[in-house]
């Protein structure tokens, strides 16, 4: 079964038509991107997934349960994370911090006005794992405020990671970074797919980004679906093209 | 009884009209500015005081013209000086500098002023009750009520029609956009500003004539005002003025029955529309 | 979480305000105060620190505490009077009814941000006065509720005279007091402090990482709330009366000034911004009849002046 299905979504402002009737699955294990010219509507069929927003009309499936009505935080108990176009994080507080509040919500501590030393230091533990793994550890009780956008960004990724989701979606991760940084997060995403399993939908403008990790792609066009396939398919397709190109002219 | 209905219902809308003039005033800065002004009790106390000092000059018609126009000069010294800078920071930082204003604004009457009750003469044509059955209807508070309804429908057209009022409600809206199309939003602000001021002056002046004259005349409309603004939803004019009528009726038929109650109902009635409804009568989602 | 050298500092703080209550008794006469002005200022940091929990700690704009803080005074009070000569009872009910009533205004106004959510509690604030205010034969309306006192506390083998000695109803209240801040500093440390501070640092980010924030912020308010009813039914022993104007709206802008005056981000900057304030009052309202007008002037040039308060710019210079 799919993991996540999308069905038939639409998402009206007033007389305004975000995303028109647009239709999604994502297999376990893949890596999907979400692309189109600007104001295609992704980040609105983003906000959909995520419970940011509640569609006008159809469905989404996530691990064969109607998500369609739940609220972001329980999107979030089910296992959808997510990171934002413009970089969420707790800017005043430390690394460390930041990476500790999702591990404690995850691992179901967050009302807890205690926690025993046992507890503790598993949070610790796997607070520094996620450090390494965000290539983080020499920042880690820094203020999140001070580091670069590189770092904040990967900080954002590592936060969302840490609450274990089964899908994990990173609306244009790499948006506003130099090369240097755009290829170690790209190298960050590979590797979470690759050897972490998990199952990603993103948005991203870099073509390059997205055709080095894409498994299949889906274009949006003005709210609309226009096409889906794999990299190649998609390079090849004429009517995404027109899309493109009828944009820039 | 249906003589004490009735008197307690034109009495609530009487007063509900000044809970409208008032809190229309505050709902137009703080759709525009963000600010929550404290300080407008302040304000309508120094139009009722202006106008108690005016007077003896001026009569009680040139007062009435006069001192609220005096109020909004005053008002726009006071932004100038000190609320503009608050303009995008922390509302918390408003609430507190008006907050502190309010305080001033009372005690600085009551220093000039005194502490009693001052009488505060109307013309004698109005103070007259127009009929025998129904005394209740003085001229003065049919006045009131015509002049409260002019006031609003002028302040309605103004903001419809004028250039001036047309900006301010676009920048209600959008203020970001608004700057971008050249508009100076600091004296849009200022401007907007004084206007709400204006109306707090207006609504002192009837208030004194309706109340008599005390230093704490602001203060205790204040939160009323308060209640209207939330009731008719934040960001929405016509929905202030519905509130701040609705209110006052409200009170004014509760007071028949339960008179001790006539205070406390009004805010039973914003828990419940806070419960069914909590972006207010006539608020929009997404905003506030 | 382990601390570091970074935190020094914090603990050379933390000694110097303990040791300075614990010894105050026996100094602050010596600089021109009294026992009772020493009260006082612990009974209005109370207040201000568990204001403070949920205005700095979770950054939710709570313009309406005095309601509760008045339903601790009127608790307390009215239980002493009319139901149980006890100081224990009467703070009991005091603080049970500040939290029945935190609760369930707090579920009509959490969803509420910003603004909005001031402007709602001030409101709400103002039903519980006019309650007061007008139910005169209970509470004594305008006049207040007078004619009764706290009592002495026996505990079988030892009996604290709370009462005539004014040396021992201050270390009755610094023991609620430390209770009390031991307790809220305690909950900014655990998990359920971070997610609230996550909350303040931003709630978009903090509701996507899957923290109910409502729920969060409802749970905040109560626990501040209760503490400021805790500090309410201490004012009333205080004073042996319940005054109508503790639940006035200006009461609770009092609260904020404090916090503000003190420092929102400091866990002991409302203590500072309570005792300046409250030694202020005393002193100025000796002087002059318009005091108003010096609290007003006093609003103004802390917003204008001192906007992160006093350990907010020590804070500062110490670490740029």
């Amino acid at each position: 079964m799919s993991l996540l299905q999308v069905e038939h979504v639409s998402k009206h402002f007033g007389s305004l038509i975000a995303v028109n009737d647009v239709s999604m699955t994502v297999e376990a294990g893949q890596l999907r991107a979400v692309i189109g010219p600007n104001g295609a509507g992704k980040t609105t069929f983003f906000n959909l997934i995520s419970g940011f927003l509640r569609p006008s009309s159809g469905r989404i499936i996530f691990d064969g349960e109607d998500v369609t009505a739940l609220l972001p935080a329980r999107r979030v108990w089910r296992g959808i994370a997510r990171t934002f176009q413009v970089t969420e994080v707790f800017p005043e507080l430390s690394v460390r911090q930041n990476l500790r509040i999702p591990v404690e919500v995850a691992s179901g501590y967050r009302l807890r006005p205690w926690l025993s030393r046992s507890a503790d230091a598993k949070v610790a533990a796997h607070v520094a794992e996620l450090l390494e793994m965000g290539g983080l550890a020499d920042k880690a009780d820094r203020l999140v405020g001070e580091l670069s956008h590189g770092d904040q960004r990967a900080t954002e990724i590592v936060m969302a990671l840490a609450l274990n989701p089964r899908l994990l979606l990173l609306d244009e991760p790499t948006a506003g970074m130099g090369d240097q940084e755009t290829y170690a997060i790209t190298q960050l995403i590979r590797r979470l797919h690759k050897d972490g399993k998990l199952t990603i939908v993103l948005i991203e403008h870099d073509m390059r980004v997205v055709f080095h990790l894409a498994d299949r792609i889906t274009v949006l066009d003005q709210g609309s679906f226009l096409a889906e396939g794999t990299p190649q398919e998609i390079a090849a397709n004429e009517a995404v093209q027109t899309a493109y190109l009828g944009q820039a002219a | 009884m249906t003589q004490l209905i009735l008197y307690n219902v034109f009495n609530g809308l009487i007063v509900g009209a000044f809970y409208a003039l008032m809190a229309l005033g505050l709902s137009l800065i703080l759709n525009l500015s963000g600010v929550i002004n404290f300080a407008h009790g302040g304000f309508l106390a120094v139009g009722a005081y202006l106008a108690f000092a005016l007077i003896p000059y001026l009569g009680f018609w040139g007062a009435l013209v006069i001192s609220p126009l005096l109020t909004a000069l005053f008002g726009l010294v006071i932004e100038r000086l000190l609320i503009r800078r608050l303009y995008g920071r922390d509302p918390l930082y408003s609430l507190l500098l008006t907050f502190g204003l309010a305080f001033m604004l009372e005690d600085g009457t009551r220093f000039i002023w005194g502490p009693q009750t001052l009488p505060f003469s109307i013309p004698d044509s109005l103070s007259s009750p127009l009929s025998s059955s129904f005394f209740f209807l003085t001229g003065y508070r049919l006045f009131m009520v015509l002049l409260v309804t002019a006031a609003v429908i002028a302040l309605f057209l103004i903001l419809s029609y004028t250039r001036l009022g047309v900006r301010i409600r676009a920048g209600t809206l959008d203020l970001e956009t608004v700057s971008v199309l050249g508009v100076n939003v600091r004296i849009l602000r200022s401007l907007n500003f004084g206007l709400g001021i204006y109306l707090a002056g207006l609504a002192g002046v009837l208030a004194a004539g309706m109340l008599g004259l005390q230093p704490t005349i602001g203060s205790d409309l204040i939160m009323p005002s308060f209640v209207a603004i939330i009731i008719g939803g934040l960001g929405s004019l016509p929905g202030t003025l519905v509130g701040g009528l609705l209110i006052g009726v409200a009170s004014g038929v509760v007071t028949v029955w339960f008179p001790s109650a006539s205070e406390a109902m009004i805010y039973v009635m914003m828990g419940l529309v806070l419960l069914v409804r909590p972006r207010g009568l006539f608020g929009e989602e997404g905003r506030f | 979480m382990k601390d570091g050298p970074q935190d020094y500092p914090k603990y050379v703080g933390a000694a110097v305000i303990w040791l300075a209550l614990l010894s105050m008794p026996f100094w602050i006469n010596r600089v021109g105060g009294y026992t009772q002005l020493g009260t006082e200022v612990l009974v209005m940091a109370l207040a201000a620190t568990a204001l403070n929990f949920l205005l700095g700690f979770t950054g939710v704009l709570s313009f309406g505490h005095a309601a509760y803080f008045g339903l601790g005074v009127y608790g307390a009070g009215l239980t002493i009077k009319y139901l149980l000569p006890s100081t224990l009872a009467g703070m009991a009910v005091g603080v049970l009814t500040a939290v029945v009533a935190a609760a369930i205004i707090g579920l009509l106004i959490v969803h509420l941000r910003g603004i909005y959510f001031a402007m709602v509690t001030i409101a709400f604030g103002q039903v519980f006065y006019f309650i007061a205010f007008r139910w005169n034969n209970v509470t004594g309306g305008d006049d207040g509720l007078s004619n009764w006192s706290r009592q002495p506390i026996d505990f079988g083998f030892a009996r604290l005279d709370i009462l005539h000695s004014p040396v021992t109803f201050y270390y009755f209240v610094l023991f609620f007091f430390a209770v009390a801040v031991a307790i809220m500093a305690a909950l900014l440390r655990s998990p359920f402090g971070r997610t609230l501070l996550a909350i303040r640092e931003n709630e978009r980010r903090t509701r996507f990482l899957g923290v109910p924030v409502d729920r969060h912020i409802w749970l905040s308010w109560l626990i501040s709330c209760t503490f400021v009813g805790l500090a309410g039914t201490l004012y009333a022993l205080l004073n042996n009366f319940a005054d109508p104007h503790t639940l006035y709206w200006e009461q609770s802008g009092v609260f904020v000034i404090m916090a503000v005056l003190g420092g929102m981000r400091s866990f002991w900057g409302p203590l500072i911004g309570a005792a300046i304030y409250v030694v202020l009052q005393d002193y100025v309202s000796t002087m002059t009849q318009n005091w108003m007008s010096f609290i007003g002037l006093f609003f103004v040039l802390v917003v204008l002046f001192f906007p992160r308060g006093v350990l907010g710019i020590i804070r500062r210079k110490v670490v740029p």
